[in-house]
């Protein structure tokens, strides 16, 4: 017997909804990553771009606990000397892109190869609630009911 | 020009690993000396892989059985429903379980839930 090796032809992909408002950022880009990867479905072949396609609408509003909306710091080099920078997640948040502190959980929670990069395309993410993938007949999959770990409010931090 | 040396046993010998070395990078399939190294090591590999190739295999119908189980009863998890199954007396391996969840959803669905029956509620 062989062990079944996902085709293209075997391949289905789906179209899933999740509203970010309220949840922990971790917990949220964790979901998000394995539905990327397709690690939830039985056919399972880790070379084939076989997960999801994932719409994130409200991605400003996503929960940090503790104290990392202040202290959570993203860095990069320019490759200037003395070229680090660095803004924190409030920053980012309350600024042009704040999406990209979703996009950033999720990308660094995947392997990071080929087909990771290729994964990130089937990945949407919109600070508003409005998003243009209507046509596709998203599915909502509601994280905030999967655990009531994913929407913890701040505790501990000022 | 480099010189030519006619030994007949050598030459076979010589063509032997430059063969083995066919599609290799550069000089690794052309240069005798490199070609040997490079077969050399690739036999290394090759040995080590087939004993990893059954670990890889194995993790890849756990994490199969896991994403079937998960999607089956959200509050199952793999290490779970092994520890059911033994309970359960089922001794189906790892391979078949993982061929079930993708061919025969129905069929381990029954395993599921027998294994989920025999654990203590």
């Amino acid at each position: 017997m062989k062990t079944f090796s996902a085709t293209p032809a075997d391949i289905h992909k789906s179209w899933i909804l999740i509203d970010a408002e309220g949840v922990v950022l971790g917990r949220l880009a964790s979901i998000v990553a394995l539905r990327l990867r397709g690690k939830h479905k039985a056919s399972f072949t880790p070379h084939m771009d076989m997960g999801d396609n994932v719409i994130i609408i409200n991605a400003d509003k996503v929960q940090l606990t503790g104290r990392k909306r202040a202290q959570k710091t993203y860095y990069w080099h320019t490759g200037h000397p003395g070229g680090i920078k660095s803004r924190t997640a409030r920053q980012i948040l309350e600024g042009a892109h704040p999406e990209r502190v979703v996009v950033k959980a999720i990308q660094r929670m995947l392997p990071g190869g080929k087909l990771s990069r290729q994964q990130m395309t089937n990945l949407r993410v919109y600070a508003g609630a409005e998003h243009p993938h209507e046509a596709q007949q998203p599915e909502v999959l509601d994280v905030r009911a999967l655990n009531p770990k994913n929407t913890r409010s701040a505790q501990g931090g000022a | 020009m480099s010189r030519v040396t006619s030994g007949k046993v050598t030459h076979a010998r010589h063509r032997k690993v430059v063969k083995a070395a066919k599609g290799y990078y550069g000089a690794r399939s052309r240069n005798f000396r490199t070609a040997t190294q490079a077969v050399d090591k690739a036999n290394q590999y090759a040995t080590r892989d087939r004993k990893v190739r059954k670990r890889n295999f194995r993790a890849l119908w756990i994490q199969r059985i896991n994403a079937a189980v998960r999607e089956i009863d959200p509050g199952l998890t793999y290490s779970r429903f092994i520890h059911g199954l033994a309970l359960a007396g089922i001794e189906v391996d790892r391979k078949v379980l993982a061929d079930l969840a993708v061919h025969e959803p129905a069929a381990f669905g029954q395993i599921v839930s027998q294994a989920r029956a025999a654990m203590p509620a």
